[in-house]
């Protein structure tokens, strides 16, 4: 295969992006949403095919000047978040309503979200990936201020803030690897990972990553943005931002703190680890406290990106995996979760809690979608057999050994998520449906599809989790920081069960160590 | 004098009333000395009963007792007395309330004719059934 | 030849009354004018009649068991089969239907509905042996009378003389009879009755209040076959006249004696006889009215029983949790539960009913939650008609000319229309076509 597939990944939704605007206005709605719906599943297809023969690294000038090369890569680590963002890109276009105003325009931008997210997912430069970071916000922004909810104008500006200090501070850091780095100004991957970089430079270029990427995942105290946008997005585009663009921090994270500045991560975990069970702490008490069905699951992705942090942040390779495996898990959970509420709020007209109860009544009610959320909201909450349980289990075990007191307070924010689960399906679910106000139809087969494939995709990885960990087993083993004491024979020794399991990649992508010597 | 049967034999307008006190086997007790006074329906008031229910009534021996009973109070008591008290007992156990003392309403009935002298008691016509409760 | 100078017709009389201020004015001014809580729509008519007829069926079963299990299953400890009618009760011939009846008012025949015996025949499912359909539950839902039954049983301060009757000396001394005949021969059970007496005088007094509600509701069935016939027909015009047919049924068998009778071994026992006088007005249908419209109970699970927590008034009369305050969800929010006797009609709906239900909301998917509705309507119905009643027996007709005698009317309206004040009282919804 050879390294164009690696275009192709990009080229569906630039296609995308740039034809569904020429479509003719006459064209009805419920087509435009199908034929971006083609160019998401081409990606997927793709990334799919990539699965199976991995294709060799893409290198191509684009402006040498600048430093700035089309560098474009796929290991064990970026296949599962490609492949990831390109299903929940295709679903989440698909749960769009079939009467979407101004199709054209929303699900192009759709797809130049997708476009940006993919390239930094894709990038082996880190100037194009800054580039790639960038071309995410102008799109969202623009979805959130002309189809959002009431104060939608305040979101997106909101938004757009957060996310431009956070694109400014990594375009920083960027330009902060080049400035302090001995051999000169580099940004090529495999250049910066054997880059030696003065201890005062790393700290420095790790405060910057920490301000961005904490800004883009989000972590507390930098989430001021995200319940409120959550709140005021449209459903399809906040399922792609809650389940594939928050990733893109998670990545960074991985990739250019874990990756390239070693030394000094290891030094600063104890605090990026309290920062993370803060975060998860923090999200889980608020979204007990929430009225707002959104704006609930705002603070538990909130809490499930503090546990993400905490297994970067131990960087053990079972942490690390069970950092993956949070990603991918929480990334089909929390677009299930806000799947079942745009259907929630497209049948009801509202997501608020205290108006809402009794939707599971099998007449009048909504009892299909209220079973799909049931089922997300006890994968969010750990629950065995589901999704989450293993992602959240991987990251625990990982972490305890070397944070054992944050990795039991994170256990306790966990316990919590079963708190609000109960809390808003025993309120929206059960007790009495006022005949008043149930007026609604009930939702067809075609609105439940989205959720139905996220749903069996959320039972699946929970029954098989190597669907979850088995991408990155040589990555994540490749980049830990620290062994995992009882588990290892000697310390030194890389983790021998890495090698023993059997990974899901039939042939082994080219590892970290790999790229290096290529 | 008469008694309260023969007096109400002699008007001509308690066919119906006389009938059931005679269903009802209450004839001697109306005989007897008592005294009594009796709130007595004309037929035109049972008339004015929906289809069917006098002869549910007829009947049913103990059911019309019952109603039956409910006009007439123990003791014999001329309007004066009757209107010093809101209520008084009658045989059947429930009250009948005097709720207007001009014109002299008993229950939701008016006495058409009231203060009929017999010798076992005193009749008050009364222009409707009156029923407990 | 009408003189050029004659005047022109008299004006309309002014009212003689001023208007009300009650919250429910046009209600109680739609009352005082003759007609029903219920506003007078032809769709109101054909709603309440279809119910009416899709009730009666399943009524006509259990006024039927009722008196079964009343007079013969009585005190047996392990009633399994009580719901398995003997044929001898399924043919009782109805005491106010048919030609032998004395009270030929009527036109319906006096044996159990075709369609009541074709569908325990073979129910949903199809034909099976009766056991599994009993055990299925595929047959008529007794356990709803049964709980208008212990909702009669339970309360007290209803009207009528039935519930201080139970505790006299008369009917201690005739259950004791008839308790000691039923176990003769068994000296566990006569122990038993020795060492606690009053545990079988309460289930004797349980199987009074069956007989009680079975005498009721065996009127009630052919009075509402009338009506659908009549309304067939084409008869009624509009909901006043069916609402005024049934007062005239109240009236006429509001002297029916309510009597409880056991046939032990062939021989009868007169545990209430008939000479006590009770009658089908103030012993049966006011008690009924009043506990199964009004009161009943909270079902379990809608509300803590526990006193501290203070979800149920501690006064017996403040009981809301009748058809007429229920929340027609089945999902057991209301009084009684609805779900069951809904799910009886459902079986006996004519066939206008179902295309009216078709045509709204969620078509056929929610026809239980729709003729729920519907059966809450006719229910309104059938108490401003108990409601008319009271009135003709214990007040003054509506076109009386004396302001007095108004306004005393206008008083008991409005008292009856303060039970319709609190919040769940569902008078203001049935006011509208929407509430469906």
């Amino acid at each position: 295969m050879g390294s164009s597939t690696l275009l192709l990944l990009l080229a569906a939704p630039l296609a995308g992006t740039l034809l569904l605007p020429l479509l003719p206005a006459t064209v009805a709605s419920v087509r435009v949403r199908g034929i971006a719906a083609l160019f998401g599943a081409l990606q997927l297809l793709v990334g799919l095919l990539c699965w199976q023969t991995p294709p060799a690294d893409l290198q191509l000038s684009w402006l040498p000047k600048l430093g700035l090369r089309l560098d474009l890569g796929l290991d064990g680590l970026s296949l599962p978040l490609v492949l990831l963002t390109a299903l929940i890109t295709s679903l989440s276009i698909l749960s769009a309503a079939a009467d979407q105003s101004r199709p054209r325009l929303f699900f192009s931008l759709m797809l130049a979200t997708n476009l940006g997210v993919v390239g930094g997912l894709l990038a082996r430069n880190a100037l194009l990936f800054v580039l790639a970071f960038e071309l995410v916000l102008i799109p969202i922004t623009l979805l959130v201020a002309v189809w959002g909810g009431e104060k939608r104008a305040g979101a997106a500006v909101r938004f757009l803030l957060y996310s431009a200090v956070s694109g400014l501070v990594l375009l920083a850091a960027v330009l902060a690897f080049a400035w302090f780095n001995p051999a000169g100004p580099l940004f090529a991957f495999e250049d910066l990972r054997q880059a030696q970089f003065s201890p005062t430079a790393q700290r420095w270029i790790l405060a910057l990553l920490l301000l961005s990427f904490g800004l883009k995942l989000p972590v507390f105290p930098l989430h001021g943005w995200q319940p409120f946008t959550y709140g005021q997005t449209p459903t399809p585009v906040v399922m792609l931002l809650a389940g594939s663009v928050s990733k893109l921090g998670a990545y960074g994270l991985l990739r250019f703190g874990v990756g390239f500045l070693p030394e000094t991560w290891a030094a600063w975990s104890p605090w990026i680890a309290a920062a993370g069970s803060i975060s998860a702490v923090y999200g889980a008490l608020n979204a007990i406290a929430q009225n707002d069905i959104r704006r609930l699951m705002a603070f538990s992705s909130l809490g499930h990106m503090g546990l993400l942090v905490l297994g970067l942040s131990a960087a053990t390779p079972l942490s690390l995996q069970g950092a993956v495996a949070q990603m991918l898990a929480h990334g089909i959970i929390v677009a299930l979760l806000f799947a079942c509420v745009g259907l929630i709020e497209r049948k009801t007209g509202t997501t608020a809690i205290p108006e809402l109860s009794g939707l599971m009544n099998p007449l009048r009610g909504l009892p299909f979608t209220m079973g799909m959320l049931l089922l997300a909201m006890m994968a969010a909450a750990g629950i065995p057999g589901l999704a989450g349980f293993p992602a959240e289990l991987l990251v625990f075990e990982g972490s305890w050994t070397i944070f054992p007191r944050i990795t039991l307070v994170s256990l306790i924010a966990s316990g919590f998520t079963a708190v609000y689960a109960v809390r808003l399906f025993n309120r929206v679910g059960f007790g009495r449906l006022d005949n008043e106000r149930a007026e609604w139809t009930s939702t067809c087969w075609s609105e439940r599809a989205p959720a139905m494939a996220l749903a069996v995709l959320v039972i699946a990885a929970g029954l098989w989790p190597t669907a979850l960990t088995g991408w990155s087993e040589t990555e994540s083993t490749g980049l830990a920081l620290r062994t995992q004491p009882f588990l290892s024979r000697s310390a030194a020794q890389p983790l021998s069960l890495a090698a023993a399991a059997s990974p899901l990649i039939a042939v082994t992508l080219p590892s970290a160590s790999e790229l290096r010597t290529s | 004098m008469a008694n309260i049967i023969e007096t109400a034999k002699g008007a001509g307008v308690f066919g119906t009333l006389l009938t059931a006190v005679e269903v009802a086997g209450l004839t001697g007790a109306l005989e007897s000395p008592g005294p009594f006074t009796v709130f007595a329906p004309v037929d035109d008031a049972f008339a004015a009963l929906p289809p069917g229910t006098v002869q549910t009534l007829v009947d049913n021996v103990p059911q019309l007792a019952r109603i039956l009973k409910f006009h007439v109070l123990s003791g014999a008591y001329r309007r004066e007395q009757l209107i010093e008290q809101p209520e008084w007992e009658s045989l059947e156990g429930a009250p009948v309330a005097i709720r207007r003392a001009e014109p002299f309403e008993v229950k939701n009935a008016t006495v058409v004719s009231a203060d009929i002298v017999c010798d076992n008691g005193i009749v008050h016509v009364i222009d409707r059934v009156i029923l407990p409760g | 030849m009408t003189p050029p100078t004659a005047t022109a017709p008299e004006p309309v009389t002014a009212p003689l009354i001023p208007p009300s201020t009650h919250r429910y004015a046009d209600v109680i001014h739609r009352l005082e004018a003759g007609g029903s809580m219920l506003p007078d729509t032809p769709e109101n008519l054909m709603q309440i009649i279809g119910i009416y007829k899709a009730y009666a069926v399943p009524m006509d079963f259990y006024w039927r068991d009722l008196l079964y299990i009343a007079e013969q299953v009585f005190l047996d400890p392990l009633p399994a089969f009580k719901y398995f009618i003997s044929q001898e009760y399924l043919d009782l011939p109805n005491s106010y239907a048919g030609d032998q009846s004395k009270l030929r008012i009527w036109r319906g025949g006096e044996k159990a509905h075709p369609e009541l015996l074709e569908f325990m025949a073979n129910g949903e499912a199809g034909k099976m042996p009766k056991l599994l359909h009993h055990l299925w539950h595929d047959r008529i839902n007794m356990e709803f009378a049964e709980a208008c039954m212990e909702a009669m049983l339970w309360h007290q301060d209803m009207g009528g003389r039935f519930y201080d009757y139970l505790d006299s000396d008369a009917y201690r001394a005739n259950a004791d009879r008839a308790i000691k005949a039923y176990f003769r021969g068994n000296p566990l059970m006569l122990g038993l009755y020795r060492l606690f007496p009053e545990m079988f005088m309460e289930q004797v007094k349980k199987m009074s209040y069956y007989a009680n509600l079975g005498l009721f509701w065996e009127v009630m069935a052919p009075v509402f076959f009338e009506m659908s016939d009549i309304y067939d027909e084409g008869g009624f015009s509009g909901v006043p006249a069916a609402m005024d047919f049934l007062v005239n049924g109240i009236f006429a068998v509001a002297g029916r004696p309510i009597y409880h009778h056991v046939y032990i071994k062939g021989e009868c026992f007169e545990i209430i006889p008939k000479s006590e006088g009770f009658t089908w007005l103030y012993e049966a249908a006011l008690p009924y009215v009043e506990a199964v419209f009004y009161r009943t109970a909270p079902f379990r699970g809608t509300k803590s029983y526990n006193a501290q927590a203070y979800q149920v008034p501690s006064d017996q009369a403040d009981f809301h949790y009748g058809i007429l305050y229920a929340d027609v969800f089945p999902v057991g929010s209301a009084g009684i539960p609805p779900t069951l006797l809904m799910q009886d009609m459902l079986h006996f709906l004519p066939p206008y009913l179902v295309d009216l239900y078709k045509t709204h909301k969620r078509g056929e998917e929610d026809q239980l939650i729709q003729l729920g509705i519907t059966f809450q309507r006719s229910m309104y119905n059938v108490t401003s008609a108990v409601i008319q009643a009271l009135r003709d027996a214990l007040l003054y007709p509506l076109d009386d000319t004396d302001p007095e005698h108004l306004m005393a009317n206008r008083r008991f309206f409005e008292a009856q229309m303060d039970r319709f004040l609190r919040p769940e009282a569902r008078l203001s919804q049935i006011q509208t076509q929407d509430y469906r």
